[in-house]
C-alpha cells in the first residue's frame, strides 16, 4: 500500500495530537493533583441521617490543622448548613448526602460539583484560598422546587473566622441579632434561648 | 478540441496536495489552541478544583 507522504504527516500530526491529550490529562492528575469524585464517602442510610454524627447536625469543623470538613445535607430544597462558612487559605473536604432525592451539589462557576444521592455520601476536597463568596446551587431535577434550591459558600479571613465566623457561632448570633432590631427586650431573651 | 489538450500523467508520489496540507495544519493548530486555552486556562485556572 502506497502512503503518500503528506498523508504521513497528517497521521503522525493526530497522533502527536492524541498523545499530547493524554500528556495534559496526566499531567492535571498528577502535578495539579485533580481527582475524580468516587464512591470513598461510603454509604449512608438514607432514612436515618439523624442518627449519623455527621449529619444530624450539618456544620463546619476543624479536622485539621489547616483542615476543614463540611457535612452538608442537600434535601428538598435547601442546603443545610446555609451558609457554609470555612476559613481563607484552608482545605475544605465537603461530605454531602441526601435524605430524600437526587441533588446536585456545585459551587457555582468552579469544578467543585458532584451528584448528591440518597444512601451514598460524595466526599469532595478543595483548597480555598482568597476571601470570597460563592454560590451553591443543585443541578439536577428534584422537584417543583428545584430551581430555588441554592445555598451559598462564604470563605471568610482567617482572623474573621477564628473570632467566631463558625456555621455554630452564627446560628447562635443570628437570632438575638434579628430580635434586637425589634428592639423589645423580651424577645431578645426568649429568641437567644431558643438557639 | 479535447485531443489539443496536453495531458500529462503523474504518478502517485508526484502530486503534492499543498492546499489540503494547508488546510490541516491550520486546523491543526486551532485545535492546539482550543486545547490549551480549554484545558489549562477554563478546567485548571477554574478554581476551586476538587483535590481529593
Ligand atoms: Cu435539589
Amino acid at each position: 500500500m502506497d502512503i503518500h507522504s503528506y498523508e504521513k504527516i497528517w497521521l503522525v500530526l493526530a497522533v502527536l495530537l492524541i498523545a499530547g491529550f493524554v500528556s495534559t490529562v496526566t499531567y492535571g492528575a498528577t502535578a495539579v493533583g485533580v481527582q475524580m469524585i468516587d464512591d470513598d464517602g461510603g454509604t449512608i442510610n438514607a432514612n436515618a441521617l439523624d442518627e449519623d454524627p455527621r449529619f444530624s447536625n450539618p456544620r463546619v469543623e476543624q479536622v485539621g490543622e489547616n483542615h476543614y470538613a463540611a457535612y452538608v445535607v442537600a434535601q428538598q430544597f435547601i442546603f443545610r448548613p446555609d451558609p457554609i462558612t470555612v476559613p481563607a487559605n484552608s482545605t475544605v473536604t465537603f461530605y454531602v448526602t441526601s435524605p430524600d432525592v437526587i441533588h446536585g451539589f456545585e459551587v457555582v462557576g468552579t469544578n467543585a460539583n458532584t451528584m448528591v444521592v440518597p444512601g451514598q455520601v460524595s466526599k469532595l476536597t478543595v483548597n480555598v484560598d482568597e476571601p470570597a463568596e460563592y454560590g451553591i446551587l443543585c443541578n439536577e431535577y428534584c422537584g417543583s422546587g428545584h430551581h430555588t434550591m441554592e445555598g451559598k459558600l462564604i470563605v471568610k479571613p482567617e482572623s474573621e473566622y477564628a473570632q467566631g465566623g463558625s456555621t455554630d457561632r452564627l446560628r447562635h448570633s443570628n437570632p438575638v441579632r434579628r430580635a434586637s432590631g425589634t428592639g423589645s427586650p423580651t424577645r431578645r431573651l426568649s429568641s437567644g434561648q431558643l438557639s | 478540441m479535447t485531443d489539443e489538450q496536453p495531458v500529462r500523467e503523474i504518478g502517485h508520489d508526484e502530486f503534492d496536495p499543498n492546499g489540503t496540507l494547508a488546510l490541516i495544519l491550520i486546523y491543526f493548530l486551532i485545535l492546539v489552541g482550543m486545547w490549551i486555552f480549554m484545558y489549562f486556562v477554563e478546567f485548571l485556572g477554574n478554581e476551586l478544583t476538587v483535590i481529593g
